[in-house]
């Protein structure tokens, strides 16, 4: 008679809603703050240039720039995608630029942007650092509007 | 007003008040800090994760036409192309699965790191890439 109780948990989530769970610890990283933070960041620096922002934290292997550019081919929309990848355990950060995305943002712009960002970094705060680099790269990006217009 | 009784007043209650913020503040488990502390240097042993944009026009549409129809997979539809592997130009993820996910940004780890080792190197299409590099 009991037998109907002993059924066994299961997931209902499939490929698609699997990854959507709000049950999995998403915080194991970041706190949800920092998170939310780290998302806010990225949504808004996208949708202000009309670039996409990604953001990659992991082992970047022994040729740190090499990877980086694979990972900015891998992502979507490559020409208009900016990449940030930060190695914490390596202390490198790469940012890799798409074509069309290098002609808003030159070479110099990232240096700065960078420079900031390790001396955030330096001092341990990972997300504060992320945050306002994205900040200067978005400001130096501009809108893309007025990018057309000259 | 005695000599006891101005004691407790004067001066046990406010030393009771400093012990209770100094017992808040600095004893260990009184406040929980989900997430890592990150200091330079320090060895990084978690699970390569890759952030990306919010899709612009994803969580605010209601189930309707195109979308899955499975009953109690989301309070919102989603789109029906996602599961069939071209999901929308946005949301593109390590293992090529569009991950336009629905309200989350946060790609798992795991996956990402094995689908990153597994892929060939992509040459980089449209120009030269332009960037930047700094350590700390």
């Amino acid at each position: 008679m009991t037998r109907v109780l002993d059924a066994e948990p299961h997931d209902s989530g499939t490929v698609d809603t699997a990854p959507n769970r709000a049950d999995q610890g998403y915080d194991t990283i970041f706190s949800y703050r920092e998170l939310a933070r780290l998302d806010e960041a990225l949504t808004m620096s996208s949708r202000e240039t009309g670039l996409r922002f990604t953001l990659y934290i992991g082992d970047l292997g022994p040729r740190t720039r090499i990877r980086a550019e694979e990972l900015h081919a891998r992502g979507g929309d490559p020409v208009d995608s900016v990449l940030l990848a930060v190695s914490p355990g390596q202390r490198v950060i790469e940012v890799v630029t798409g074509a069309s995305a290098a002609r808003r943002l030159p070479d110099r712009a990232c240096a700065l942007a960078v420079l900031s960002m390790t001396n955030s970094f330096a001092a341990g705060d990972l997300v504060g650092g992320i945050v306002n680099g994205l900040r200067q790269l978005s400001d130096q990006a501009g809108h893309p509007h007025s990018a057309r217009r000259h | 007003m005695s000599v006891v009784e101005t004691l407790l007043v004067f001066v046990v209650a406010p030393l009771a008040v400093y012990v209770f913020f100094w017992a808040m503040t600095y004893l260990p488990g009184g406040r929980k800090r989900p997430g890592i502390r990150y200091k330079p240097g320090q060895p990084w042993e978690h699970e390569p994760v890759w952030y990306e944009p919010q899709p612009e026009n994803a969580p605010t549409h209601a189930a309707g036409e195109g979308d899955t129809q499975a009953v109690g997979s989301s309070l919102y539809g989603e789109t029906a192309a996602i599961g069939s592997g071209h999901g929308s130009g946005h949301g593109a993820s390590l293992d090529g699965h569009g991950s336009s996910a629905v309200g989350s940004s946060v790609i798992a780890g795991t996956r990402g790191a094995t689908a990153v080792s597994a892929g060939t190197p992509v040459p980089s299409a449209g120009g030269p890439l332009g960037g930047a590099r700094g350590t700390w």
